[in-house]
C-alpha cells in the first residue's frame, strides 16, 4: 500500500518514481547513483529520500568501531562471508577521513574487504568523513536509510576509527560492535572513557595474538566492575578475523542482540519530556541530592524544556592562587546545569564528553549563571550547549556537552541520596 | 555544487609493479580527490563492481607492462554493465602504435610516463565536471 504514496508522486517527478522502483528493486548502480546524490546533497535526492522513509526500519544496522588498525575492515570482510553462508544480503558502509587541510581521502577499507566484497549478495560503499564528527560522514544516516528500503537485510557500517569520539554510531546502529586490538594499552583507557558506554557485544580482534588473553580479561574486568543494567548484557567475544575464527559467533551474538533490542531504533522518536511541574520538582531533588553541588554551593533556579538555570555566587573557596574563580568551579557549574538538563528524561543520561572555553576572568564576589540548552537529541545521544554569564550578561564561558542515554531509570529517588 | 572528484586508481593484468599507482593515488589525495585505490591483480568483474558501488566518476588504470592490452576488455564490461559514463585513463608505458587501439574503444586519454602529476589531477577534475554535469543534470 505505501507504493501508493508514490504513484501520486510520480505524475509530478516521473523521475523520482522511476529510481524509487529502481532502488526498491536492489539495482546496485540505482542504488550506487542515489547514494552519491545523497552524499553530494542534491536537490533531487532529498524528494527520494522522503519517499524511501516509509521503507525504513526493516535492516538491522551494525555499527562496526575501534581504533585503527583494530582490524574493523577485516572483521567485516570475515561477517560478509558468514552473513553470505546464511543467506543474507549485506550493504556495507565504510568510513575514512578526510584530510583536514585538503579534503582529500584515501577510501582504504573496502580492498580489505576483498575477498567477501565480490559476492552479488554484497553490496560496499565508501564514504569520507569530509570533516563531520562523530567518526560518521554527515550523510551516513540518510545513506544507511536508503540502503534499508533497498532490502538489505543487514546494513554494517565501518566508523572512522578515532576512539573515543566515535560515538555517533551509537545513535544510528541498532548494535554497536566495538573492536579492540590484543594489548590496547593506552586505549583501553579511551576505550573505557566513552566507546565502552556504546558497546552492546566487545570483539578482541587478532584473537591469535598472545596478549589477547590479557586484553579480555581487561574487557571483562571492566564489564564487571560496572553496574548492573537491566537488558542486554554486553557480550565480549574472541576472533580472528583473517581465519574467520569467532566470527560465526559474533553473527549469532549479533542476532541474539537484534531479537533483543529490535531494529530501526534510529527511527525511534526521542521520548517526549513530561509535564512541566513534576520535571521541575524532579530536577530540584537530583540538585538537592548532590553533594558536589552542595559542596560548591550550587543553586537550582528554574527549568524547561531541555533547559535548566543554575547560578553560584563566586566565593573564596572557588578561587584559584592567582585570587581568580578557578577555571574548575566554572566548569562545575556549566557542568550542572548540562547534566541536570540530561536527566530529566526519565533515564540516567552518562556524561561522555564536554568542551569548555573560558572568555573573560572572574573575580569573587561575582554571581554566575548557567543556562543549558539542547542542541539535539535521539533515542540514545544528545548534545547540549551552556553559556555561563556574569551579573553585567557577559558571557564568561562556553560549554558544549555530551551524554549517553542509558535505557536505565533513575534508580534510587532523589530523597534516597541525601547523606 | 561543491564537486570532489571521486577516483578509482587500479591495476588489472599480471604485473605487480605499483609503484606508479601508488604515487598518483597520494597525489590525487593530495589535490583534494577522494580515491579508492586497488592492490594490483585485479580481476575485471571486481573493477566493474567497485566503480558501480563507488558511482566513481575516473577510472585511472595504471600499466607499465602488457596490462594495456586488457584494458578494451574492461571497456567492453563496463559497457556490459551500462558504465558508459565513467571517464576512463590509462596511465603509464603504452608504445605509440597501442595509444590509438586504446582511444578507439573509449579511453579518454593516456598519460606516458613524465606526464606531470598537476596534469592528471587537473585532467580529472575537469572530466569530473562533465561527469557530474551529465549525471545530476541541473
Ligand atoms: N594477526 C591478525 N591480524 C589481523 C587480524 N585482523 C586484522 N588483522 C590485520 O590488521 C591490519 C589492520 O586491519 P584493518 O582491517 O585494516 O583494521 P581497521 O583499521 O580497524 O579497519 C591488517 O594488516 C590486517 O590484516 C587478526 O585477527 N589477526
Ligand atoms: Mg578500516
Amino acid at each position: 500500500m505505501k507504493r501508493d504514496a508514490t504513484a501520486v508522486g510520480a505524475h509530478a517527478r516521473p523521475d523520482v518514481a522511476l529510481r524509487l522502483a529502481a532502488i526498491r528493486a536492489g539495482e546496485r548502480a540505482a542504488i550506487a547513483r542515489a547514494i552519491t546524490a545523497i552524499e553530494n546533497d542534491i536537490a533531487s535526492a532529498r524528494a527520494l529520500s522522503a519517499a524511501l522513509a516509509a521503507d525504513a526500519g526493516r535492516a538491522h544496522v551494525v555499527g562496526v568501531t575501534g581504533p585503527p588498525g583494530a582490524g574493523k575492515s577485516t572483521l567485516i570482510n570475515a561477517l560478509l562471508a558468514e552473513f553470505a553462508a546464511r543467506g543474507r544480503r549485506i550493504a556495507v558502509v565504510a568510513i575514512d577521513p578526510s584530510s583536514p587541510i585538503t579534503g582529500g581521502a584515501v577510501l582504504g577499507d573496502r580492498v580489505r574487504m576483498h575477498a567477501a566484497g565480490a559476492a552479488e549478495s554484497v553490496f560496499i560503499r565508501s564514504l569520507a568523513s569530509r570533516g563531520h564528527a562523530g567518526g560518521l560522514a554527515k550523510a551516513t544516516r540518510r545513506i544507511v536509510d536508503l540502503l534499508d528500503a533497498a532490502g538489505f537485510d543487514a546494513i554494517v557500517v565501518e566508523t572512522v576509527g578515532a576512539g573515543q569520539s566515535d560515538v555517533g554510531i551509537a545513535a544510528l546502529a541498532d548494535t554497536s560492535v566495538v573492536v579492540c586490538p590484543p594489548g590496547l594499552g593506552d586505549d583501553v583507557q579511551a576505550i573505557k572513557a566513552g566507546i565502552l558506554e556504546i558497546a552492546d557485544v566487545l570483539v578482541v580482534n587478532k584473537g591469535d595474538q598472545p596478549a589477547a588473553d590479557r586484553t579480555e580479561q581487561e574487557l571483562r574486568d571492566m564489564l564487571r566492575l560496572r553496574a548492573h543494567r537491566p537488558g542486554w548484557a554486553v557480550r565480549v567475544l574472541r576472533t580472528v578475523a583473517t581465519t574467520g575464527d569467532g566470527v560465526p559467533a559474533l553473527v549469532d551474538a549479533l542476532d541474539a542482540h537484534a531479537t533483543d533490542a529490535g531494529r530501526g531504533r534510529r527511527l525511534a522518536r526521542a521520548p517526549a519530556p513530561p509535564a512541566a511541574t513534576a520535571v521541575e520538582s524532579r530536577l530540584r531533588g537530583f540538585c538537592a541530592a548532590d553533594p558536589y553541588q552542595r559542596l560548591n554551593a550550587l543553586e537550582f533556579v528554574e527549568s524547561g524544556p531541555g533547559t535548566v538555570t543554575m547560578r553560584m555566587r563566586v566565593a573564596p573557596q572557588h578561587l584559584n592562587f592567582n585570587g581568580k574563580c578557578h577555571g574548575g568551579a566554572i566548569f562545575t557549574l556549566a557542568d550542572s546545569a548540562f547534566g541536570v538538563a540530561a536527566n530529566a528524561y526519565g533515564v540516567v543520561a552518562a556524561g561522555i564528553d564536554t568542551h569548555t572555553t573560558f572568555q573573560v576572568a572572574v573575580s569573587e564576589g561575582d554571581v554566575l549563571t548557567a543556562r543549558s540548552l539542547e542542541v539535539s537529541r535521539n533515542a540514545k545521544i544528545a548534545v547540549y550547549r551552556v553559556d555561563v554569564t556574569r551579573g553585567d550578561g557577559t558571557v564568561v564561558a562556553s560549554f558544549t556537552g555530551t551524554v549517553f542515554m542509558t535505557r536505565r531509570p533513575h534508580q534510587a529517588r532523589p530523597d534516597d541520596l541525601r547523606p | 555544487m561543491d564537486i570532489r572528484p571521486k577516483v578509482l586508481v587500479t591495476k588489472i593484468g599480471l604485473d605487480g609493479h605499483d609503484r606508479g599507482s601508488r604515487v598518483v593515488a597520494a597525489h590525487l589525495r593530495d589535490a583534494g580527490m577522494e580515491v579508492v585505490y586497488t592492490p594490483p591483480w585485479q580481476k575485471i568483474e571486481a573493477v566493474v563492481k567497485l566503480a558501480m558501488e563507488e558511482d566513481v566518476d575516473v577510472i585511472g588504470v595504471s600499466s607499465l607492462a602488457t596490462d594495456h592490452l586488457i584494458v578494451p576488455k574492461l571497456m567492453a564490461a563496463l559497457r556490459d554493465a551500462g558504465l558508459t559514463d565513467v571517464v576512463v585513463i590509462v596511465g603509464g608505458i603504452v608504445p605509440d602504435a597501442d595509444e590509438q587501439a586504446l582511444l578507439d574503444v573509449g579511453v579518454a586519454r593516456v598519460f606516458h610516463p613524465g606526464s606531470p602529476l598537476d596534469e592528471i589531477s587537473a585532467y580529472i577534475t575537469e572530466a569530473t565536471a562533465r561527469v557530474r554535469a551529465a549525471r545530476f543534470p541541473a
